[in-house]
């Protein structure tokens, strides 16, 4: 069902679950909602995955296309990501221009990949100075409840590691599966109610505060941050949420890597 | 294809029901061609020679005497719009409030995103209702939350005799007021507010079952 | 259409190149109730098609300006996910699915009953998820279910396919290949209970018979795709009460 449109009332009933440590679903603080994901659902994406968080469904899409290098680096291929949420994804998105939010969420997604080095952008080379591969990652929501930064970003690893380059319908040699050197997993903390909480629905976003992404990497490596929104936050705080991130990410990968399809 | 024998069947909108006979078309049902057809998703009822059907969905419209649940969503000098949750917004003119609200005060009164119970005073040819909150406990609603239940569930909420909401009252030790738009006012401790959200969820899910009763009393008693 | 009348498209047998008999449709799948924050929704899978329809409303008309005194206006989106086809579309404004979205308004506006909403509109919105020809009827076919899904009173429900012609023989619900290879696309938009249809388009070259021969091909598969599309809001309902 819809999502109360009444920040009034929710906020305050928000802050009264949040003094007895409790949520509005009856999730612990750093419970995440549970979680399906499928790999490769889209036939002509060289690489897909639908990931669902909750009542938050997403896509991602991994298309291939042959660009010409730039000058300065001519060894390098590219890397894209885009982000739609599309009015399909709920009552509240309007149709039109990318809005801010989508930008939002397609630039803090892209940051976590690129800044990972997960992919080796030297590695898309295919003919220095005249080819190299560029990636373009298509994150397409479906269905809003809360937490699509987390939802595209593990539907865009996902992706990205099923993903096969299509260099035999390019004439460029034979298909092989692209090569990832590491696994960046994103982790979300919203304020709700004055505290942080993991992975929040979409009462807990529209009542809630300021929010923190954070992408980890292999061996706990940092790859990219960002605060959103306006509110304050502290040391202890940060601190507490990056743990829980290291934990979570950990389960993550599990889930990740469990899903190979070789 | 046309006796009682149908009823209770799931019907899509298009389907054939025979031809018309002696039977009167009710809602959700089209005379079309010398037959009657089904124009929602929904159960097949009769009643006394009328065919209608009970559709899986509703949208909520207002009826004059509806008690509402309500979000101001906006407002001018001396009238307020209320979202109620049909296809229109519902007005309240400035001289049905609660108080005495002195002509350009409104947003002070009340500003967008208040939630206010009230009652539909009138309705118009065009579905536009009109709201008032002169009347007995009638208010803007200050604390506690709102959930929703599709209007055409909102019989099993209340049950016969309103034994269910009673129930749910009970074991959650909650206040409730349940609006006629398929909005549900809660208010009690945080268990209690998260018991009652527990009962109608289940209402959401299962509301057409027959076993609608004993599941919601499941979890009541857990 | 490519006219590309040598490419053999057909089997020694008759069948056609992915083993379907010419008045064979190609695999469907049905589900109702996929986005769990829209008021009704499908999703349909056909053949390699996958599209995913979604309502919200009735609601509040805005702009004013689309706002009717006497009906309720449908607002239909028509979108093709940027890796829905082998060459990425970029996102933005296309004429294409500007076009496609107004044919399905209109279709789906005739059987709608407008008048029970006025001053209302109610928005479907269609993407296409995966493409492989025939979109505009998967997603045509996907708002149908997801519009009765929703509870939005209909006078029928419309069941849309395409037939074509490859080789010199009429043939049922293009594939790709088909679609690009063959001679002609006669998509249309059929009620099922009354035989009326409510979209209708055309590309390529056909005889009277065989023009005959692709709209009777359509009208007969109807019946088939509409059982599909009723079970699907059947397993979602629970069937009788």
């Amino acid at each position: 069902m819809g999502i109360p449109l009444v920040p009034g009332l929710l906020r305050d009933h928000l802050n009264e679950l949040a003094e007895r440590d409790e949520r509005v679903d009856g999730r612990g603080r750093l419970e995440g909602r549970p979680i399906e994901v499928e790999v490769n659902p889209i036939e002509r994406a060289e690489g897909s995955a639908r990931v669902r968080m909750g009542d938050t469904i997403v896509y991602a899409g991994v298309k291939f296309q042959i660009m010409t290098p730039y000058s300065d680096r001519p060894d390098q291929g590219g890397l894209m990501t885009s982000a739609e949420i599309r009015p399909i994804a709920g009552r509240n998105w309007e149709p039109g221009p990318p809005s801010e939010e989508s930008i939002e969420l397609g630039r803090v997604v892209d940051r976590g990949i690129r800044e990972s080095g997960c992919i080796d952008v030297n590695g898309l080379c295919i003919l220095p100075g005249e080819k190299a591969w560029q990636v373009i990652i298509d994150l397409h929501a479906i269905s809003d409840d809360g937490n699509l930064f987390d939802a595209f970003a593990l539907a865009a690893i996902v992706a990205l590691r099923n993903a096969t380059l299509p260099a035999e319908r390019f004439d460029v040699g034979e298909d092989e599966p692209l090569e990832l050197s590491c696994t960046p997993i994103m982790c979300s903390y919203h304020k709700v109610g004055g505290r942080f909480v993991y992975d929040a629905n979409g009462e807990e976003e529209l009542g809630g505060d300021e929010r923190i992404h954070i992408t980890l990497g292999d061996e706990g490596h940092v790859h990219s941050l960002q605060k959103g929104l306006r509110g304050v936050f502290t040391s202890e705080e940060f601190d507490d949420i990056m743990q829980a991130a290291r934990a979570r990410r950990d389960e993550l990968m599990e889930l990740v890597e469990s899903l190979e399809q070789d | 294809m046309s006796d009682s024998g149908d009823v209770g069947r799931l019907v899509i909108p298009g389907d054939s029901l025979g031809e018309i006979g002696e039977r009167r078309a009710g809602h959700g049902v089209l005379r079309r061609n010398g037959e009657l057809i089904a124009t929602r998703l929904g159960h097949l009822r009769e009643k006394d020679g009328e065919l209608s059907v009970n559709p899986v969905h509703t949208a909520y419209t207002p009826r004059p005497g509806d008690l509402i649940v309500g979000y101001v969503e906006g407002m001018r000098s001396n009238i307020w719009f209320i979202d109620i949750g049909g296809p229109f917004n519902a007005i309240l003119p400035m001289s049905l409030a609660a108080g005495k609200v002195d002509f350009g005060a409104t947003r002070e009164y009340m500003d967008v995103g208040s939630t206010v119970l009230c009652r539909v005073q009138e309705v118009d040819e065009n579905h536009g209702a009109v709201v008032t909150m002169k009347g007995m406990g009638l208010r803007k609603l200050n604390s506690g939350f709102v959930d929703t239940v599709p209007s055409h569930l909102l019989s099993r909420v209340v049950g016969v005799d309103g034994q269910m909401l009673k129930s749910i009252k009970e074991a959650s030790d909650c206040r409730m007021v349940v609006g006629q738009n398929g909005r549900i006012w809660i208010e009690g401790d945080a268990s209690g507010t998260r018991l009652a959200r527990s009962a109608l969820s289940v209402i959401r899910e299962a509301g057409h079952r027959p076993d609608i009763e004993s599941r919601v009393r499941g979890i009541l008693d857990e | 259409m490519g006219g590309y009348g040598d490419v053999q498209m057909l089997n020694e047998d008759g069948t056609r190149m992915d083993g379907r008999r010419p008045d064979e449709l190609r695999k469907i799948e049905i589900e109702a109730g996929v986005v769990p924050v829209a008021d009704g929704s499908a999703r349909v899978q056909w053949g390699t098609n996958l599209a995913i329809a979604a309502v919200y409303g009735p609601m509040e008309a805005h702009p004013r300006k689309i706002s009717r005194q006497d009906r309720c206006v449908l607002d239909v989106r028509y979108n093709m996910a940027p890796f829905s086809v082998t060459d990425r579309i970029r996102p933005g404004f296309n004429r294409r699915s500007r076009e496609i979205g107004k044919v399905t308004a209109n279709a789906l506006e005739s059987v709608v009953q407008l008048e029970l909403y006025p001053r209302s509109k109610i928005r479907v919105e269609i993407e296409i998820m995966c493409a492989e020809a025939g979109t505009r009827c998967v997603g045509l076919t996907a708002a149908s279910v997801a519009l009765a899904d929703a509870g939005i009173p209909m006078t029928d429900m419309v069941v849309s396919v395409a037939s074509g012609r490859v080789n010199g023989v009429v043939v049922l619900d293009l594939n790709k290949e088909e679609d690009n290879y063959g001679d002609a696309d006669l998509p249309m938009g059929i009620l099922p209970n009354s035989g009326e249809l409510v979209f209708l388009q055309m590309d390529g070259d056909l005889s009277p018979e065989d023009f005959q021969e692709a709209w009777d091909y359509n009208m007969g598969a109807a019946k088939e795709i509409h059982e599909i599309m009723v079970a699907a809001l059947a397993a979602r309902y629970g069937g009788d009460a």
